[in-house]
């Protein structure tokens, strides 16, 4: 008997009693759905929660610091920097050329001053105003504006931006060469004393951020006008105002053609973010950066212990998932049992017209593995819609805290493992009442 | 000895002595015997059958010392009460289980030493079987279940197909070839399993109770189609019957009460 006959003959059994095969059927759709959803709901948090632990940026990401390295730090994730070093264009090709490095993104921050509107007209249509006094660093005595905030603006390559730890949390990155674009972190919504979940309030507000030049006496400033295009949570260097780096290597550069009174830093770059190839690989890179002369920092242990923990998780929540398949497996050998002792005249008269012993086996075997992969497809897509809402219900949760949401991750391997795993645990808990049907005398045809 | 269907390769040495002069063994002997579609009958000889139950209380003897003769093309009739050992019989005859006791050939091929899927092949080559249930599967169509018995045999879906539609033709069913055995009457149902039975072009066709379940005209009408198979397919028939009135129109009689043949 071919495949092709057992498959159609094994279909037919199955639709014959479809309240049983529903049932069945049913059954292991749960179980998988419960598999599948659990699976994706994990890996969905775990890569949640390391993206949190990357500040959202790569997980074999490195800040190496325009500073020499402090000895006494060097294996720590989150490291001081010693004494400041230049960090130019020549440090960053050598850190390019080591091997295990996949991109390194030079970062510029200089100081700025900073005019918002008064009051600040948010996209709602109410208005705030600085809170307290303008800013701790508006200083009469050296020319500064009512209002006028003194802030350090980084400057990155927008480019690149998937390389660097930033979470968009509202609108959009500033356009790569853009002057007119900046984005702004929580730190500037918290001067007019508005939370992460404003974020959206204070997209589209124009401020005027000014390069100050020092002549002597006087300061003067280069001003432009740009428009906050975006919040974020930005970790690749400290400053509550992001632009493309153009725009701040523009102010950096008129602040430095003053006279030294501003005393930046001589360093070209204030910082880099190097990717590593790979997780394992940051700690060579770390220690070839160190070896170079520039201190770094990576939470790449801290990474590394909550990944154990978390596949700890994923361990404990597949076990739950399997004992449902599991239990549904019974299921199905105790419908195929039920069909055993029901079809016992059946498998006689099948027996009877020349069907042999594996005949009969296969025949149970398929109507067991057709009810497990029916089951097991409808069970995986279930589950994955059921991880889809739960996604949608921590997004709404992670919105209203002004947090960065999560893009439920569905691995085509959990989808996979559903479908055929549920197929082939039918198909063992077939085993023994096809064998049982097998083993069935022909002799049945004429006694049942 | 392993017996092969007609898709499995021949077996060195099975070739049968051909129609009438004893049968033969297999499907080589099938393809060399048949003519225009007969194969022949095939010859049954039994000699000191002896066949025992295991039952609770020890082993139980249904069939004790039998002897039995039929020509081949012959068409015999068993009879008797309840109990008298009919159905084991035939279920020895047909390879249903293995010969216990005693020594059965048919069509030259010796059922001692048959086992598993040797019977099966014995089964699906040589026999064609009538039962008073009918052994319709359900879930099939009319066609269907005659094409059943080809599949088993390994023919080919166009094939079997058309053998479906000719011998519903035969037995006066062309028309409800897309019924469901549940949608057909029970004349109808056992005029499907004889078409069923003779998809393979058996050799040997045997039937138990055919007329069993039926009324007096729908018993006429299959066993009118079990004598016209026998005719048209040249195949040896034995049926077991309780009815006197049938048992009467085959040539051979043979009557059994309580394991021992009496006549």
């Amino acid at each position: 008997m071919s495949w092709r006959d057992v498959v159609g003959l094994a279909g037919r059994g199955v639709r014959r009693r479809p309240g049983r095969a529903v049932l069945t059927v049913l059954a292991v759709a749960l179980a998988s759905a419960l598999f599948s959803a659990l699976l994706t709901v994990s890996r969905t948090a775990e890569v949640r929660v390391l993206d949190e632990l990357a500040d959202g940026g790569p997980l074999a990401g490195i800040e190496v610091a325009a500073a020499e390295p402090d000895p006494t730090q060097v294996d720590e994730d989150d490291a001081d920097g010693g004494e400041p070093r230049d960090l130019d264009d020549a440090a960053l090709a050598e850190i390019a050329g080591l091997p295990d490095v996949e991109t390194v993104v030079p970062l510029v921050s200089t100081g700025v001053a900073v005019v918002p509107p008064d009051p600040v007209t948010l996209a709602d249509g109410t208005e705030v105003t600085l809170q307290g006094d303008g800013d701790s660093d508006a200083d009469g005595d050296e020319g500064g504006r009512r209002g006028m905030l003194f802030e350090t603006v980084v400057g990155a390559d927008m480019a690149r931006a998937g390389d660097l730890p930033i979470s968009v949390l509202a609108g959009r990155l500033p356009q790569p060469g853009s002057l007119q674009e900046v984005a702004v972190t929580p730190g500037w919504l918290a001067r007019f004393g508005l939370e992460r979940t404003d974020a959206e309030r204070m997209l589209a507000v124009e401020i005027e951020i000014g390069a100050p030049r020092s002549f002597g006496d006087t300061i003067r400033g280069r001003w432009t006008r740009a428009e906050i295009v975006g919040v974020v949570a930005q970790e690749a260097a400290s400053g509550v105002l992001l632009a493309p780096i153009e725009l701040v290597t523009t102010a950096r550069g008129w602040t430095l053609a003053g006279d030294d009174r501003f005393d930046l830093p001589s360093s070209p770059y204030s910082g880099a973010f190097v990717v590593a190839r790979g997780l394992d690989q940051v700690a060579s890179v770390r220690n070839d950066i160190h070896d170079i002369g520039y201190s770094t920092s990576a939470p790449e242990n801290l990474i590394a212990s909550v990944q154990r923990y978390l596949r700890v998780v994923e361990i404990v929540l597949s076990g739950i998932g399997l004992i449902a398949l599991a239990i549904a497996t019974l299921g199905i050998a105790n419908a195929l049992l039920a069909a055993v002792r029901e079809r016992r005249r059946e498998i006689g008269v099948l027996k009877a017209i020349g069907a042999r012993d594996r005949d009969v086996l296969r025949l149970f075997l398929v109507e067991a593995g057709v009810l497990g992969v029916i089951g097991g497809l409808a069970g995986t897509l279930l589950g994955l819609g059921l991880a889809a809402v739960v996604g949608m219900v921590v997004n709404g949760y992670l919105h209203s805290e002004g947090l960065a949401g999560v893009q439920p991750q569905i691995p085509l391997e959990i989808a996979a493992a559903g479908v055929i795993g549920a197929g082939l645990l039918a198909v063992v808990a077939g085993g023994i009442p096809a064998r049982r049907a097998a083993r069935l005398p022909a002799r049945e045809a004429v006694d049942a | 000895m392993r017996w092969r269907t007609r898709a499995d390769p021949p077996v060195p040495g099975s070739a049968g002595r051909g129609p009438g002069g004893g049968g033969s063994t297999g499907t080589t002997g099938w393809a060399a015997s048949r003519v225009n579609g007969r194969r022949g009958g095939v010859a049954i000889s039994v000699r000191g059958l002896t066949h025992r139950y295991r039952t609770p209380t020890g082993p139980l003897v249904v069939l004790d010392d039998v002897d039995l003769d039929v020509p081949a093309t012959g068409y015999a009739a068993v009879t008797g009460p309840s109990g008298a050992g009919k159905s084991t019989l035939l279920s020895v005859l047909g390879g249903l289980e293995p010969l216990q006791e005693g020594v059965a050939t048919v069509g030259g091929t010796d059922l001692c030493g048959l086992h598993g899927d040797d019977l099966a092949a014995f089964r699906r080559a040589t026999v064609g079987f009538v039962f008073q249930h009918f052994g319709l599967l359900e879930p099939l169509t009319a066609a269907e279940n005659v094409e059943l018995a080809g599949a088993l045999a390994g023919r080919r879906p166009g094939e079997r197909r058309r053998r479906a539609a000719e011998l519903l033709e035969g037995v006066g069913l062309a028309d409800r070839a897309d019924h469901r055995p549940l949608q057909l009457s029970g004349g109808e149902r056992q005029r499907v399993a004889i078409a069923r039975a003779l998809a393979n072009r058996p050799r040997l066709l045997l039937a138990d109770e055919p007329t069993g379940n039926l009324d007096e005209g729908s018993a006429l009408s299959v066993i009118e189609a079990l004598e016209r198979s026998r005719e048209e397919h040249g195949c040896t028939l034995v049926v077991v019957t309780h009815n006197r009135g049938l048992a009467a129109r085959a040539p051979q009689c043979v009557a059994l009460d309580r394991g021992r043949r009496v006549s």
